[in-house]
């Protein structure tokens, strides 16, 4: 966007259309697309308000292409938006075809207004806003004679619906489009409308991180709308209800694409291929499918018939899941081309424990274990004999589910050390409360810097305090020993759960496949394409240790690419992609304050009590009533956002 | 107990109370359409708008739906209030001119004219017929069509599902609008709504031969209250 002529951007008014070029004055720090697809962007047109760069843009007619776009998700269940747009449509008509009436302007900002006042949620009083200002501001355009406005050159526009959830979300998943329809009790078409973006909407709504709560629009007014729990509603509701998924078998005419784990990332590209009619296999290591899913989450956060039930509805599309396959073991690269695969997939995950280096560490020592070594063998139904008192290290998820499950095997005392405090924390909030109410112990501010022994046994850790310095490149405040403040903990058993790597061995010497610094796998951005032709790779072994919805977006986009790839032999970014690149920097939050939101309490689902429920394995949290599921989908005030972009004809 | 005022009247409310349920306890009348007092609130005709303060801030917001809070300062008659009704009921009206229900709401109002027209649509989507039959005939057949990306359904709807409903009519009874009629034709029910013509087999009475009830609602019943098949072979008028 070259020099902003025109701008109520947050509300900030700025207008240069009076003054030279050279006169402008700055209309602040707009993150707004300049280019869309090699064309200037004239003029931007959203929620929170109007910004016109070149002065031949037709204001009226973007005016009106804009409200047609927010008819389309006015939802008709309160009267003053849904008919106050539908009237002010049937007068920008008019006016743009200049058969308008004396008094239109005035009657276009009566309804606008009354729009914005009184329309019951929060769209369609947010997506008047620029047009109201369109009124305000550009009025002699609206009245103008016909003659003046035929000289303009019609723009070009380009319409992206977005909201704060979705863009928070990696797959971008309708968040306030499912949560309608569980509102409406159309529930079969919700978990219908979150497959198309989501293949595992069980396992998601049970286990997921929910970047969509942390930008909910709710969080300045109460509490965020309980997405992740409205979504296992939906999806639990199906399998309960004893319903077959809407998922049907394509006839597979396409040619056979490989896959290489069987994790989320994995599932999502297999299931999207499936659908467009590839013949696909995926390979995977374990007895089971489920890759990060299976092997690194607990039974009491995710049930072992869940992982079967969504990978079941994934095999029933045709793609064939061979177990107890690991490459370069069982199968190699080179084999799976031979074989007639003609693209192949690397989902491998991040399976292996960071190196923890601290004396006496990897000195043979029994007690010592790795926390995600730790959590795939007790998930795959290893035996592990339960010792007094256990120590983990870290504060991430890894840990916190070591420590949940150590009380389930029976270790009597739990102790988490962390390094920073619990501000810093990355793991789950609301896993670290859960863990604390079952009896496990938090050391923050410390770190293990020496294993204790006796004899060829742990008997505990010498642990240092930390203090916080200053922030390093993670944004958060680095830990830094206090000298001289040594401490003993008493342990049978140390479990370090300080990060994970991608296990990459199989790559041999030579391979062609390029990795990163960081131990991961080299793709390029957005078409996941390694450094070798036909192979693409996604998910965990390209992020280091990330979470279950970045790796289904990862499978959902390699997907795309793999199907460009074995189209037309190019790939290239598609026009969601482009859109989303362009739009990702707006900014979706209420910067121009709309009105009054009434406080409502968050549906919060039941959990078994505290006290019993660290005896077992069985799940924790229980799904939402259907009552409760749409007392809490009235919650969400649907934000969504749309925008158009005038673009100019001419580069 | 809560504590507000209501055009500077205070009033003590119970928690949980909307702001409709407080006026009434005080005798202040907001007009409304959508609203139903065996019914949850909508909010969807936004004829019960009011004005609130609080913390500084004023706002127009639904009587029905919002509810009270410590300290809100409530005005249910300022002009910014009695313009977003009369917005409102226009609106309302310019979709459907032909509804008695809602010129006695336009003429309580001050409207005897729109000031603008629209294409005639009998449903104003205000909700009561889904909420009635969920709420009172614990059927649920009718819901509202959602909205949402790529899911463009043209106008908004309601949509009676033929498979749920069971010709009880509790719709058209509630429906301010005629959107949804009832016609007993012989013996066959037809119930018009929005999303087509409904037809359902009228029960013939033993006794006396009139055509009283449809079958699916009386099975609906015997079903539902774990009654004796035969309950229903007699008309009301006819049983003992």
């Amino acid at each position: 966007m070259g020099g902003v002529i025109f701008s109520t951007w947050a509300g900030k008014v700025v207008d240069n259309r009076s003054l030279h070029p050279d006169e402008y004055a700055s209309a602040g720090d707009l993150r707004l697309p300049l280019q869309y697809n090699g064309h200037r962007v004239t003029a931007f047109m959203s929620w929170n308000g109007l910004v016109v760069a070149d002065d031949k843009v037709d204001v009226v007619d973007m005016a009106h292409t804009y409200l047609k776009e927010v008819q389309k998700l006015s939802c008709g269940e309160c009267s003053v938006g849904y008919l106050g747009i539908k009237i002010m449509l049937g007068i920008l008509a008019r006016i743009v075809k200049r058969k308008g009436n004396e008094g239109d302007i005035e009657l276009l900002r009566w309804l606008g207004v009354g729009v914005k006042e009184n329309a019951k949620c929060d769209f369609c009083p947010s997506a008047i806003t620029p047009v109201l200002d369109s009124l305000n501001y550009y009025r002699e355009e609206y009245t103008k004679p016909v003659a003046s406005r035929k000289k303009r050159a019609k723009s070009t526009y380009m319409t992206r619906v977005t909201a704060p959830c979705m863009e928070a979300c990696p797959a971008h998943q309708d968040v306030p489009g499912y949560i309608e329809l569980i509102r409406n009790r159309r529930y079969k078409e919700a978990v219908e409308l979150i497959r198309q973006t989501n293949c595992l909407p069980q396992i998601t709504g049970r286990a997921c991180v929910a970047f969509c709560e942390a930008n909910c629009t709710r969080n300045d007014v109460d509490s965020p709308v309980a997405i992740r729990a409205l979504k296992r509603f939906a999806a639990d509701y199906e399998m309960d209800g004893g319903s077959a998924p809407a998922v049907e078998k394509t006839k597979a005419v396409k040619p056979r694409v490989a896959i290489i784990g069987a994790g989320p990332a994995g599932l999502a590209a297999g299931y999207n291929l499936a659908l467009i009619g590839y013949k696909v296999t995926i390979f995977d290591e374990q007895s089971s499918a489920g890759g990060m899913a299976l092997v690194g989450i607990p039974a009491y956060r995710l049930p072992r018939d869940i992982l079967e039930r969504e990978s079941d509805i994934i095999r029933r599309l045709g793609v064939k899941i061979k177990l107890n396959t690991k490459l370069s073991r069982d199968i190699t690269l080179e084999q799976l081309s031979a074989e007639g695969f003609k693209a192949i997939f690397i989902a491998t995950g991040a399976h292996l424990g960071r190196e923890f280096d601290i004396e006496n560490w990897r000195q043979g020592y029994a007690g010592l274990a790795d926390g995600v070594e730790f959590l795939r063998d007790v998930n795959l139904g290893k035996k592990i004999a339960a010792k007094d008192r256990v120590i983990i290290v870290g504060g991430g998820n890894v840990a916190i589910d070591c420590a949940r499950t150590c009380l389930r095997l029976g270790f009597k005392e739990v102790t988490i050390v962390y390094r920073r405090s619990r501000v810093e924390m990355p793991g789950r909030k609301d896993e670290v409360e859960a863990a604390e109410e079952e009896g496990v112990k938090i050391h923050f501010l410390a770190t293990p810097v020496k294993v204790l022994t006796k004899g060829d046994k742990v008997i505990g850790a010498e642990c240092i305090r930390m203090e916080l310095g200053e922030p390093d490149a993670s944004g958060r405040r680095r830990p830094i020993p206090v000298k001289g403040s040594e401490f003993v903990l008493p342990a049978d058993m140390i479990i370090s759960a300080i990060g994970e790597a991608p296990d990459l061995s199989f790559l041999t010497e030579g391979e062609p496949i390029e990795t990163t610094e960081q131990g991961t796998i080299r793709v390029a951005p957005l078409s996941y394409q390694t450094s070798q032709m036909g192979v693409f790779s996604g998910g965990d072994c390209v992020t280091g240790p990330a979470t279950l919805i970045e790796a289904i977006a990862a499978g959902n986009r390699a997907a795309r690419s793999i199907d460009q790839y074995l189209t037309s032999g190019k790939i290239a970014p598609s026009e969601e992609d482009t859109k989303q690149r362009l739009t990702h920097d707006v900014g979706l939050w209420r910067q121009r304050t709309g009105g009054v939101i009434a406080r409502r309490a968050r549906q919060s689902p039941r959990q078994l009590p505290p006290s019993g429920r660290a005896l077992s394995f069985d799940e924790v949290e229980s799904c939402l009533t259907a009552e409760a599921a749409v007392k809490e989908a009235e919650r969400c005030l649907r934000c969504y956002r749309v925008m158009l972009l005038a673009v100019a004809s001419e580069s | 107990m809560v504590r507000l005022t209501i055009d500077n009247q205070t009033v003590e409310a119970e928690e949980g109370w909307t702001i409709l349920d407080a006026a009434s306890k005080i005798g202040i009348h907001i007009p409304t359409l959508c609203y139903h007092e065996s019914l949850s609130p909508g909010g969807s005709c936004r004829l019960c708008v009011v004005e609130i303060t609080a913390n500084g801030t004023s706002d127009l917001i639904a009587a029905c739906t919002y509810p009270v809070e410590a300290g809100l300062e409530v005005r249910t008659n300022s002009e910014r209030v009695v313009k977003a009704r009369k917005l409102a009921i226009e609106m309302l009206l310019a979709q459907r001119p032909h509804s008695a229900r809602l010129w006695e709401s336009a003429r309580e109002l001050g409207i005897d004219q729109p000031g603008f027209t629209l294409k005639e649509q009998e449903c104003i989507l205000c909700g009561l017929c889904v909420r009635t039959c969920r709420e009172i005939v614990n059927v649920g057949a009718i819901s509202f069509i959602a909205q949402g990306i790529d899911r463009d359904i043209g106008e908004p709807s309601i949509e009676v599902s033929p498979v749920k409903c069971i010709g009880c009519d509790s719709c058209a009874y509630i429906c301010p609008t005629d959107a949804i009629t009832v016609d007993d034709v012989g013996d066959t029910r037809i119930l018009t709504t929005p999303s087509g013509k409904l037809e359902f087999k009228l029960k013939k009475c033993y006794t006396c031969g009139k055509y009283w009830a449809p079958e699916k609602q009386l099975d609906y019943i015997i079903k539902k209250a774990g009654l004796v098949s035969n309950v229903f072979d007699n008309c009301p008028d006819c049983r003992d």
